[in-house]
């Protein structure tokens, strides 16, 4: 398979923090328009290699390609100007600022003022807001209101629409149904499938296996920092993948 | 009807949310309408240029806490920059170094010092307090030290130094216009720019904004130089009142400022806060202290009757932010 026919491509990355060894030579893809479910245990490393991919950790070894040509991701910055967009587990929202301005946060739209003072287009700001909130049908009172006002739920439905709005090319979704109730978790999913219909690559960790298994096409499996192994939808159950997880080895069978 | 209601109360309680001086601006009215019963003249222009200019050379200062504080960070040592910067253009001007030179030195030293606060806050990831609480020490010992402990005035007359704080309209002083565009340029920065979203963002979580690509470092550092070159630019304005400088010029002005602060309803935990809050505050501030004076009490009550009102205002904005956000 040609290398540019990954929209991800990370290869041997190591990552060490003090003596632990997070991550020992993992290689993970993602290709174009699929949608891969990241599981493992606790400690398995999943929150690392997504960190590592997003910018905020750099890795020890291992390079990453990103449409084909090797990036140095060296922060969060640059890994949104490449296209990926992330939804942290905490999901990285100001709780005392607006909706509208966590939802351009870091990006803002600017009018020049003089041709040299960048000002806050307001109004654009919060048009595109409420219409980017409208399309993925999530309803708020007023986008003025302040973050803080907000039910999880609610807070989970900006972040993933912001992600969804600015992820251009890769959206990656730690822990999203985590702290969800189930009607709210159903919609999330949606949104999963949504974005890989819009020709969007999705990277979907979780340790609700049930919940991934509905909506990926592949599943790479984590355990001490070590790959166990990649798998095609077709080629296991959910109970499978349990049961991977659970005891940490590849049944012989697959 | 119940609907309407609960939509007048969601309406009042966004406007108090969004307006973080409402309790200042409470208390400001009610301790002018108390001296206005107990001060003699409390009511005239020479009262109201007297209480500006308190505030005004304060409110320098504190502007730039009140900046500093929404990005999570504090400043102890804007006293001694203050003083600082004073002394440095007190002896270039003494040594025939025109004055602008001088006020430009003086403005390059806090400048530093505002620096090296940042720098090493940052790069040690120590509370700020504690970095400020070090560097307040430390330059008031180096200014007291090359001194020796002794004033310095500068005889000349410079139409410089009238430009930083000479008179206007009788008793006003041009401080005043330099604390105005202070609050209007920083205010302008903080709510219209994208600098001022980062900044809300870096006092807000600093974690969330690093994630969302803000270089919260590099804000940090920039406030704290912000901070320390008004407090410089603060000293300044001070010597061209006084044109005399001493070594212990500043001391304690930064309690004083904070409080100014807190009062104008910014949180010391950062990412809350505006300069208007800062500019009822300061205001708060010259008032009493020109209107215990004219009310015939001793200076002493000044601290006693601040103390009071710093813990009252903060309680209001507690209860009224609690209430605000249920």
């Amino acid at each position: 398979m040609k290398e540019d026919d990954f929209l991800v491509k990370m290869v041997g990355i190591s990552k060490r923090f003090g003596t632990v060894q997070a991550l020992k030579n993992v290689d993970f893809t993602v290709k174009h328009q699929e949608v891969i479910g990241l599981v493992g245990d606790n400690g398995a490393g999943k929150s690392t290699l997504i960190k590592i991919l997003t910018g905020v950790h750099f890795p020890d070894e291992g390079e990453i390609y990103f449409e084909g040509e090797k990036q140095y991701i060296d922060s969060p910055k640059k890994a949104r100007d490449l296209g990926i967009e992330t939804v942290y587990q905490n999901l990285a929202l100001i709780d005392l600022m607006s909706i509208a301005r966590n939802f351009f946060l870091g990006r803002e739209p600017v009018r020049k003022f003089a041709k040299v003072i960048n000002f806050l287009d307001r109004k654009k700001i919060d048009t595109v807001t409420k219409e980017a909130l409208k399309d993925i049908g999530i309803k708020v009172r007023s986008v003025d209101e302040e973050v803080l006002l907000l039910s999880g739920g609610e807070r989970q439905a900006i972040a993933i629409g912001r992600a969804i709005y600015f992820g251009a090319k890769l959206l990656v979704l730690d822990e999203p149904t985590a702290a969800l109730s189930i009607k709210e978790s159903h919609k999330v999913l949606d949104y999963v499938t949504d974005s890989r219909e819009r020709g969007l690559s999705v990277i979907f960790i979780t340790h609700n296996i049930y919940h991934v298994y509905s909506v990926a096409d592949r599943f790479t499996i984590l355990e001490h920092g070590e790959k166990l192994g990649d798998f095609n939808k077709d080629e296991v159950s959910a109970e499978d993948i349990i049961d991977v997880v659970r005891t940490g080895k590849t049944p012989s069978r697959l | 009807m119940k609907d309407k209601r609960s939509k007048f109360y969601s309406s009042i309680a966004l406007l108090l949310r969004i307006h973080p001086e409402f309790g200042a601006l409470l208390a400001l009215v009610l301790v002018f309408i108390v001296f206005c019963f107990t001060a003699t003249r409390f009511l005239s222009l020479e009262s109201l240029a007297g209480i500006v200019t308190v505030a005004s050379e304060l409110g320098i200062v504190a502007a730039g806490i009140t900046f500093l504080m929404i990005t999570g960070e504090f400043d102890l040592s804007v006293g001694s920059t203050f003083g600082f910067s004073a002394m440095i253009l007190a002896l270039t001007a003494n040594a025939g170094i025109p004055l602008w030179i001088g006020f430009l030195l003086a403005l390059a030293a806090a400048f530093f010092i505002g620096l090296i606060n940042g720098i090493i806050t940052v790069k040690y990831k120590i509370p700020s307090f504690i970095t400020t609480l070090g560097t307040l020490m430390f330059w008031r010992g180096i200014l007291l030290a090359v001194t020796g402990g002794f004033a310095v005035r500068y005889w000349g007359t410079s139409s410089f130094l009238n430009g930083l704080n000479g008179h206007f309209l009788g008793e006003f002083r041009i401080s005043s216009i330099w604390f105005f565009i202070v609050i209007f340029l920083l205010n302008i920065i903080l709510t219209k720019t994208p600098y001022g979203n980062s900044t809300y963002a870096t006092g807000g979580n600093k974690e969330a904004a690093r994630v969302l690509g803000i270089s919260v470092d590099k804000v940090k550092i920039i406030n704290f130089v912000i901070c320390a070159v008004l407090a410089g630019l603060a000293g300044c304005i001070q010597f061209a009142r006084f044109k005399s400088v001493d070594p212990l010029r500043g001391t304690g002005m930064e309690l004083e400022a904070i409080a100014a602060v807190v009062v104008g309803g910014t949180l010391m935990s950062g990412g809350y806060g505006n300069l208007i809050g800062t500019l009822f505050g300061v205001l708060l501030m010259g008032m009493v202290r020109s209107g215990l004076i004219m009310s015939g009490a001793p200076a002493y009550w000044y601290q006693a009757f601040i103390g009071i009102i710093l813990i009252l205002a903060v309680i209001t904005n507690t209860k009224l932010k609690g209430w605000a956000i249920k």
